[in-house]
């Protein structure tokens, strides 16, 4: 072989093996973080964390999804047009997209995926109430869809009897139209019935996959989503393909996007389908720091920024970011977080608990000695907004300002003992100690710490007993926990679903932990759940946030707002914590890595 | 010698037994149905979940089936959390772990035996006086430093793509739990181990060698006293021969007691490594199931961990009688 030949066959097998490897070269790959150890379930019916919902929603879709631009507006996305109703809510049409597959799998004829029909949605909706799926989710549309409750009854108790839960069986509720129409009936108009259409557990499943992979549903999934699953290695990575079939989502338009948006480039694939990368690579971080230097390295598009290494990146004072880190092309956005973080009392507790003057006066009194804007300036470098009542900020309901007519917000340590004083415990003379259960994460020992500071100026003696979260649960469903550290992140942005914690049916092991019962109260929150919104509605929902204060069945109230750091390779991010299946919505540029 | 082992399994049957049930009595003591329950529980949820799990019989019932399993070796029982048979987690969680701790185990006892001949040797002297100091240095800072330190030099600073370390920050490759990679491309496995595990077992190193050095170190002065370290140097030995052949040798009782307490550790892995580096091994899973209250697993783990603890001892007193021909097994 002379030279020429040889270069010319050496030339050739390079670009042989360049041509082979290209498809490769030019996949686009998005990694991402999980900041635990990841999702415990990839069934949306037995799901119930953020990260089940996070996994969940790249294979999965609902009915309806947040806006991206706007993370409080419902729109469509397994439907042709929003939901109707001509009788003020009680009948709902809804009208199934064209064209949306399942994901092709060896569950279906051939491999490929069929079309989602009617029949899909009312199986999907009927697995919520099959004990057989643990009924973690039952409470979402539980008492509101005609004929659900009692056919869900039947069927569980032909489980206890043997049986099987029949998925064919009739539900009055679900009128079909066609394959395509339907309707659903509610026994009773409830507004929040739209937004629980948009949460992941009501997601469209397949019947043939869950009869397919019986117990391994969980590790098959198959849905409509954007997303095909590759390999789940619980509690370290997820990968998912991007799914060829996907049905025409587009980007939001450029008009739907605020000014900053558009000056972070939000809007620049306005109109064009999703998903843009080929691949979506998670991995699980249990702690902080290999999350961080992975963030620091490049390796991951964003992250949310752990507490203490906020100052790492931004100015702690002026909250703004670094200029070495803005010189590494990475921007941030501020997520507010409807959050509802608050100390609990147990009104069923013979000391803290109960409804006479006395009883409320003292858990006035250990309100009005706390002081929760040095909890946040300490533990959550200020990012947090305190605030009157359980309805966090942005919803209707909230305080103006975050101050409410009435407020045992403290520190006013005189009002304190005067308080204490007329709960018959003058200078906290002949008042026990106070047990406070609370979880060891984080650093919820130190938070302990500084309470017990803050309750000791005004003569409180609070026993704080650090447990393990599941623990933690363990006590407040029992009514064991006298008094109890947790947060309410609402699942919708609606008022009415944290005025849901102090309804008395929900009590523990219902979200009601506080076990409040306040029949005025409970005809208020009836009253509320068929209205939609108005001025009248606003009123009411005051007028429970008032009464709620002014009965301290807990000591708050503060919302975080969440930072994140988004790597400049990264595109189109735009963080809500809303829902989790905007992923779609992102891009990368390899060039900028 | 077989009839000394199978009287010694027979011996701890009921200690086994004894093992499980009170894993399981202890665990039973908080109600494991309420930390499953969804955010807004209702009774329903509660009686549904307790059913599914089987807590709904009695406790007797529970532990007999619980026995029953696993002395017919079946694994199949399912994590409450994870929704997966207890031999797929085991089964995957072993290997990754076994990828750092069997290395971090061979290379310390290596290393570790190696310095205590040295120090022995030269006993008093500014070698085993600076040898010993770094040893009591190791032992004293934090595990959690050397991880948090190391993670953030060598993987991060010096490692990770394009870096002069072959560290990367964390993560592991699933594929380095299968022998088909390892006997189908050696280099790339080890390069891949190298990658994921080579830090972890570093650190694992440094932090258990100030301990092992220490112990190997007090065995050999112990030795350099004796009789035939003395006659061996009069027949003209050499310092080689006397270290590694007889001072090794004789002190070979107290090195396998301190292997093989190590062993079943092999097994539990490291909680905090496997957590900072995501290594999916057994003592994330561990911690997990013990975390989320996920009865099966623990019941599980822990009587593995009690039939390896078991079968380690019996196996040490064997290997006694190997490695000493004085020791008779009776």
């Amino acid at each position: 072989m002379n030279w020429n030949l040889r270069r010319t066959a050496v030339l050739l097998a390079t670009t042989t093996a360049m041509l082979a490897a290209a498809p490769a070269w030019a996949q686009k790959v998005l990694q991402l973080p999980i900041r635990t150890d990841g999702p415990k379930s990839l069934d949306p019916v037995v799901g119930s964390t953020t990260y089940d919902n996070m996994a969940c929603a790249q294979m999965y879709e609902t009915l309806l999804v947040y806006k991206y631009s706007d993370p409080y507006t419902l729109e469509p996305l397994l439907l042709a047009e929003m939901p109707t109703s001509e009788d003020n809510g009680k009948t709902w049409r809804f009208r199934l997209k064209d064209g949306v597959f399942f994901h092709d799998d060896e569950c279906f004829p051939g491999g490929k995926g069929r079309q989602v029909v009617t029949e899909d949605v009312f199986y999907s909706l009927k697995r919520i109430f099959d004990k057989n799926n643990e009924l973690k989710n039952e409470w979402l549309l539980k008492d509101t869809i005609e004929g659900l409750d009692k056919y869900a009854a039947e069927q569980n108790a032909a489980i206890d009897a043997g049986g099987d839960f029949d998925y064919d069986g009739q539900v009055s509720g679900f009128r079909k139209i066609d394959d395509y129409e339907f309707e659903i009936v509610l026994q009773q108009p409830v507004y929040r019935f739209l937004y629980v259409l948009a949460m992941f557990q009501t997601s469209i499943v397949p019947r043939e996959a869950v009869e397919y992979y019986g117990d391994r549903f969980a590790f098959n999934p198959v849905g409509t989503g954007p997303f095909v699953l590759d390999e789940w290695i619980p509690k370290k990575s997820l990968t998912a393909d991007a799914n060829p079939n996907y049905h025409e989502v587009l980007y939001p338009a450029e008009d739907e996007w605020s000014r900053d948006d558009r000056r972070n480039r939000l809007h620049r694939a306005a109109g064009q389908a999703v998903p843009f990368v080929d691949r979506i690579e998670f991995t699980m971080f249990v702690e902080d720091q290999p999350m961080w230097l992975r963030f620091q390295s490049g390796d991951i598009g964003l992250t949310q920024v752990p507490a203490e290494y906020f100052e790492q990146a931004f100015d702690g004072r002026t909250k703004r970011l670094l200029p070495e880190t803005r010189q590494r092309g990475v921007r941030h956005e501020i997520v507010p977080l409807l959050d509802f973080i608050f100390r609990g009392f147990n009104m069923e507790d013979e000391l803290l608990g109960g409804y006479t003057p006395e009883k409320r006066a003292l858990r006035q009194a250990i309100h009005l000695a706390i002081d929760l804007d040095e909890f946040s300036e300490t533990f959550y470098q200020g990012n947090t907004i305190q605030y009157d009542g359980p309805i966090p900020p942005r919803l209707q309901g909230h305080p103006e300002g975050g101050d409410g007519p009435v407020s045992y917000r403290g520190p006013n340590l005189q009002l304190a003992r005067q308080k204490l004083a007329e709960a018959g415990y003058p200078d906290g003379e002949g008042l026990p100690p106070i047990k406070f259960y609370t979880s060891r994460g984080g650093n919820n020992a130190e938070q302990v710490e500084m309470m017990k500071r803050q309750l000791a100026e005004v003569n409180i003696n609070l026993q704080p007993e650090l447990v393990d979260f599941s623990t933690l649960i363990e006590f407040t469903n029992n009514k064991k926990a006298p008094m109890f550290g947790f947060a309410w992140s609402s699942d919708y942005p609606d008022a009415e679903n944290n005025l849901a914690l102090f309804y008395s049916p929900n009590e523990s092991p219902g979200s009601n932990h506080y076990n409040y019962k306040r029949p005025e109260f409970d005809a208020l929150y009836e009253q509320i759940l068929t209205m939609e919104p108005s001025p009248e509605r606003t009123a009411i929902y005051e007028q429970m946030r008032d009464m709620v204060i002014e009965d301290t069945p807990y000591i708050g109230s503060m919302a975080r707002t969440r930072y994140y750091l988004i790597n400049e390779w990264l595109l189109n991010a735009k963080p809500t914590e809303r829902y989790y299946s905007w992923f779609k919505f992102l891009d990368v540029d390899d060039s900028k890595r | 010698m077989w009839s000394y082992v199978v009287r010694r399994l027979l011996y701890n049957i009921p200690v086994y037994l004894g093992i499980i049930l009170l894993v399981m009595a202890s665990l039973r003591v908080n109600d494991p149905v309420t930390a499953f329950l969804g955010k807004n529980a209702t009774e329903e949820s509660y009686l549904a979940i307790q059913q599914n799990f089987g807590l709904d019989r009695p406790f007797i019932v529970q532990y007999f089936d619980r026995v029953w399993n696993i002395v017919t070796f079946d694994f199949s029982a399912t994590s409450w959390e994870q929704k997966r048979p207890i031999g797929e987690l085991v089964a995957d969680a072993v290997p990754a772990t076994a990828m750092i701790t069997v290395p971090a185990l061979v290379i310390t006892a290596g290393i570790s035996i190696l310095i205590g001949l040295v120090c022995s040797f030269f006993r008093g002297r500014w070698i085993d006086k600076t040898l010993m100091l770094l040893a009591v240095l190791g032992m004293s800072i934090s595990f959690l430093v050397y991880i948090i330190v190391g993670q953030y030099f060598f993987g991060y600073q010096f490692g990770g793509d394009g870096g002069i370390l072959p560290f990367d920050i964390e993560g592991y490759d699933v594929r380095l739990s299968k022998l088909s990679f390892w006997l189908g491309s050696p280099f790339e496995a080890i390069g891949t181990w190298m990658r994921f595990c080579g830090l972890p077992v570093l650190i694992s190193v440094i932090v258990a060698m100030g301990y092992d050095t220490r112990f190997y170190r007090a065995v050999m002065v112990e030795e350099t006293g004796r009789d035939y370290i003395t006659t061996a140097r009069a027949k003209g030995a050499t310092s080689t021969k006397i270290m590694f052949v007889h001072m090794l040798k004789n002190a070979m009782i107290p090195i396998i007691t301190r292997v093989m307490i190590s062993l079943p550790f092999l097994i539990v892995g490291s909680i905090l490594l496997e957590v900072f580096f995501s290594i999916p091994g057994m003592g994330r899973t561990l911690i997990g199931a013990i975390n989320a209250k996920d009865f099966p697993v623990v019941e599980y783990m822990s009587a593995l961990f009690a039939a390896v603890v078991i079968l380690t001892v019996i196996l040490t007193d064997v290997l006694y009688a190997v490695v000493d021909p004085r020791v008779r097994l009776s």
